[in-house]
């Protein structure tokens, strides 16, 4: 994928409010791990709001590459990176509304890893065939073309 | 005592080789040019690159008769790969010098013997009479511009519809009558030839027309409403065409990505997932996962993955039956397009067949032209050899047919000369290659004109192995839908110009095979780089093509003698040079874009074609240098097609709908059971 930095907040906010949201609710219900608990949703917010600052930092980095391309390869590594932070933080020192007593490791790394490969997936599926503009707008699913002058 | 400065146009691929009577200033910037020193009138070149100093340099001759070449710039040029700046260098003709993204050749050329032809293309150049290489400010607009007579046909045949079109010229389209700016449809009935109409036309019927064409289908236009005029049946008949000249057959991978599907505007599924799906139920379960594994992690692990030319057609030839291309398909050469007096247009058209002359007129509201690649051209000094010899075995282009190559090498060995780095050189490398297993003696001469160290933009670099530079497409991926593409639509005209030069270029896809090849080939000795410019191709006597080379150092003449000389060049993007276009063009003064190509808005609409409630739109190749770079792709083309088909809904064209959300699930899933649109 080739996508500008507005586009990637876009779709991260979009996949994670859609995809990201029916993935937690099995373990909001409480269907596995330690029982219930809204934290999971405190969870997907944490990972928007710290991954829209790490796009900044992938976008930078994707200025490298001559295609200006993002391949599948670092959409995982970027993946990767971002559950070991947040991981780490939510043990370590914690986040408000997920206090370190109620962070079970395993439970998050079920929960993220579901997360994340639902919104990989959808990504390339679910946003081109609900916008067919998304992928000529570099991720962009809101908004129209801009009027030409003419 | 002259200078001939040629290199290639980083975009168009076309090659510039204007002179030049020295003194010569050359910068950015027109007027921080001297147009006199030392009391002589001076010549003045301009380069946009950003790159190149507002007054980069100044060459002149010496009192003692020498050319000199003072750098004044703040970036320095380098000369044969050294760096100079700020200082003076001897010119003895033969160097390559480079300034920004430019590799220009130096030739000193005596006042005498200059050649009449090459200085055409620097009056052609925007029509400066002067020698004076001024890029427009802006458009290029028709009364600055001077007229460019259809060039002598090349020898090498490509569009049947033109060869057709001279043998039946005479009184069609009735020139009286198309004289007018505007027609009205009482004078086109007047003639008593049919005059047909529809909502929607399309021009060409090709691969850019199929996707237009399915995308209006997509969105709510029914099969009634469209019609496409075309001379082929298939619409890749002449890509087809082109690739098995070039040795791309069916079964062999095209350069394209997975998701350029002109069969399917959402491009999913993919082809790669296509083929892996396919693979895994044949039960090649590694080769399924390999497809997989390269759509995951192209470019950085794998090679990139191209589909097979076989299964785009196949494909193609199934959304083709789903919406009715058939029932649209109108039989026809295009010979002119007119506006008419009630805000249409009119295209004369000709579906003249063997014994039977059939003249018709096609009145339509909303009209898209695409019409592929203008023409085929030989290197100059190719054309050159073959209308002098009228040899037409031992120099081929590229993209003629041209198999008795490999055959007579396979049989007899030999040497081949091949000219141009691009896709087209990889896959003649490859064809060689293929051949040497069954004839050892065959060597391969591959020149260059200057050393290639790989282009920069921003923070990155183009890779470059053995002098061949590496891209997985035309283009840098992200100007299909990146932050480039968003950037270059940005732009202003020259800022675009400036943009496209350091993103194209010749480039070639990195595939294991073939750098394999050309690594095999360095080491064992067949395979050799030569660097230079070609001054003439002659026979010799033992009546083979004998290529003669000027050196990068000291004005030295190498001599190439090959069986075969392959131009593996690109293919002719100038509008003008088309019949039909160049028609169009002068008729409505067309402004052209800075490379001389059609000037389209953001949503390629032709603006000052429009009539009242009439649009048109071109897409492709004769659009290249303007709002999107990639326009001669499947996914560029559909990018065209979907920007038009938007701007087409915004203006409530009928049976239009915006296509988004669950329409666009519900269409999906109609293409996914094969349903009508
Ligand atoms: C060898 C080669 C390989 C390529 N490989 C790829 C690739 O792998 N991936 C990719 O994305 N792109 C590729 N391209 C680029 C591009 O996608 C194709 O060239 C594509 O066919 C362009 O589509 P088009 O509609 O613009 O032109 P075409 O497909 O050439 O269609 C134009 C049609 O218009 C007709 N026509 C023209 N004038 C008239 C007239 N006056 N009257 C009637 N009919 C007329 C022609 O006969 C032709 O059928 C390749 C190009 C070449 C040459």
């Amino acid at each position: 994928m080739t996508p500008t930095l507005i586009g990637r907040w876009q779709t991260r906010i979009f996949l994670l409010s859609t995809v990201g949201v029916l993935a937690s609710l099995p373990f909001y219900f409480g269907l596995t791990g330690h029982g219930g608990s809204f934290t999971y949703f405190w969870v997907l917010l944490y990972v928007g709001l710290f991954g829209c600052g790490w796009d900044v930092i992938y976008n930078y980095l994707m200025g490298y590459m001559w295609d200006h391309d993002w391949p599948g390869v670092l959409q995982l590594l970027a993946g990767i990176w971002e559950g070991l932070f947040l991981g780490t933080v939510l043990m370590v020192i914690g986040l408000p509304y997920i206090p370190t007593q109620d962070f079970y490791l395993v439970d998050f790394i079920l929960h993220y890893g579901f997360v994340w490969v639902g919104i990989y997936l959808s990504s390339w599926v679910v946003m081109r065939i609900l916008f067919p503009r998304w992928r000529f707008r570099g991720g962009e699913w809101l908004g129209k073309w801009p009027h030409s002058p003419s | 005592m002259h200078i001939q400065l040629s290199w290639e146009d980083p975009i168009t691929e076309e090659q510039q080789e204007p002179i030049f009577p020295l003194p010569l200033a050359f910068g950015r910037d027109l007027s921080q040019l001297p147009s006199r020193w030392q009391g002589q009138e001076v010549s003045r070149a301009v380069f946009t690159s950003r790159e190149v100093s507002r007054y980069h340099a100044l060459i002149y001759c010496s009192e003692n008769g020498q050319v000199i070449y003072e750098d004044r710039s703040a970036n320095g040029s380098r000369i044969n790969g050294k760096k100079i700046r700020q200082a003076r260098q001897v010119l003895t003709g033969g160097e390559v010098v480079q300034f920004g993204p430019y590799n220009v050749t130096v030739s000193l050329v005596a006042s005498a013997d200059e050649d009449p032809d090459a200085t055409l293309l620097t009056r052609a150049h925007r029509g400066t009479p002067t020698l004076l290489l001024e890029p427009p400010t802006d458009l290029i607009r028709p009364d600055t511009r001077t007229p460019i007579d259809i060039p002598p046909p090349s020898t090498v045949v490509f569009a049947p519809e033109q060869i057709v079109d001279s043998r039946a010229a005479g009184e069609f389209p009735p020139p009286q009558l198309f004289q007018a700016e505007h027609i009205s449809l009482a004078a086109l009935r007047a003639t008593g030839l049919p005059v047909e109409e529809s909502e929607y036309l399309a021009l060409g019927g090709g691969i850019g027309s199929f996707v237009w064409v399915d995308t209006l289908r997509i969105h709510g236009v029914k099969p009634e409403q469209i019609r496409v005029i075309s001379i082929a049946q298939k619409p890749y008949e002449r890509y087809e065409r082109l690739l098995n000249n070039c040795q791309i057959p069916r079964w062999k991978r095209i350069r394209s990505g997975s998701d350029s599907c002109p069969d399917n505007i959402w491009g999913w599924p993919g082809y790669a997932l296509r083929e892996a799906w396919r693979s895994f139920f044949s039960g090649r379960v590694l080769e399924a996962l390999g497809f997989l594994w390269q759509v995951f992690s192209e470019p950085l692990l794998a090679d990139t993955y191209t589909p097979r030319a076989g299964d785009v057609f196949t494909a193609m030839d199934r959304e083709a039956a789903r919406i009715g291309w058939e029932q649209m398909l109108c039989y026809g050469n295009i010979r002119a397009i007119r506006k008419t007096e009630d805000g249409r247009y009119v295209v004369a058209y000709s579906a003249t067949r063997a014994g039977h002359t059939d003249h018709r007129f096609r009145v339509a509201k909303y009209v898209h032209l695409a019409t592929g690649y203008p023409a085929i051209k030989l290197l100059k000094d190719l054309q050159e050899f073959r209308e002098q010899t009228g040899d037409l075995k031992s120099v081929v282009h590229g993209y003629e047919p041209h198999s008795h190559v490999y055959e007579h090498l396979e049989k007899h060995g030999g040497t081949v000369l091949i000219r141009g780095f691009g896709i087209v050189a990889s896959q003649v490398m490859e064809r060689i290659y293929e051949a040497r297993k069954v004839n050892p003696r065959i060597s391969v001469v591959h020149l260059s004109r200057s050393p290639k160290s790989g282009n920069r933009f921003g923070r990155a670099k183009r890779a470059v192995e053995n002098h061949w530079e590496f891209q997985p497409y035309n283009w840098p991926k992200a100007t299909w839908g990146g932050d480039l593409r968003a950037m270059l639509e940005a732009a202003t005209p020259l800022e675009r110009r400036e943009l496209l030069e350091l993103w194209g270029g010749t480039t070639t896809a990195s595939r294991r095979k073939w750098r394999r090849a050309v690594q095999e080939g360095l080491q064992q000795g067949w395979y050799s780089i030569l660097f230079g410019k070609v001054e003439k191709v002659e026979l010799d006597n033992k009546g083979k093509p004998v290529t003669y080379i000027q050196g990068t150092h000291n004005n030295t003449q190498v001599k190439v003698e090959a069986d075969f000389v392959i131009d593996c060049t690109g293919l002719v993007s100038d509008p003008m040079t088309n019949p039909l276009l160049n028609d169009l063009i002068s008729h409505y003064h067309l402004p052209l874009n800075p490379h001389g190509r059609l000037h389209v808005s953001n949503d390629f609409e032709l603006v000052e074609m429009r009539n009242r409630e009439g649009r048109m739109y071109a897409a492709g190749i004769i659009t290249l240098g303007g709002p999107y770079a990639p326009v001669d792709t499947f996914l560029g083309l559909q990018y065209c097609a979907h920007r038009s088909v938007e701007h087409l809904v915004r203006v409530r064209a009928p049976g239009t709908k915006t296509l988004e959300g669950i329409g666009s699930l519900w269409q999906w899933c109609k293409w996914a059971l094969n349903l009508k649109p």
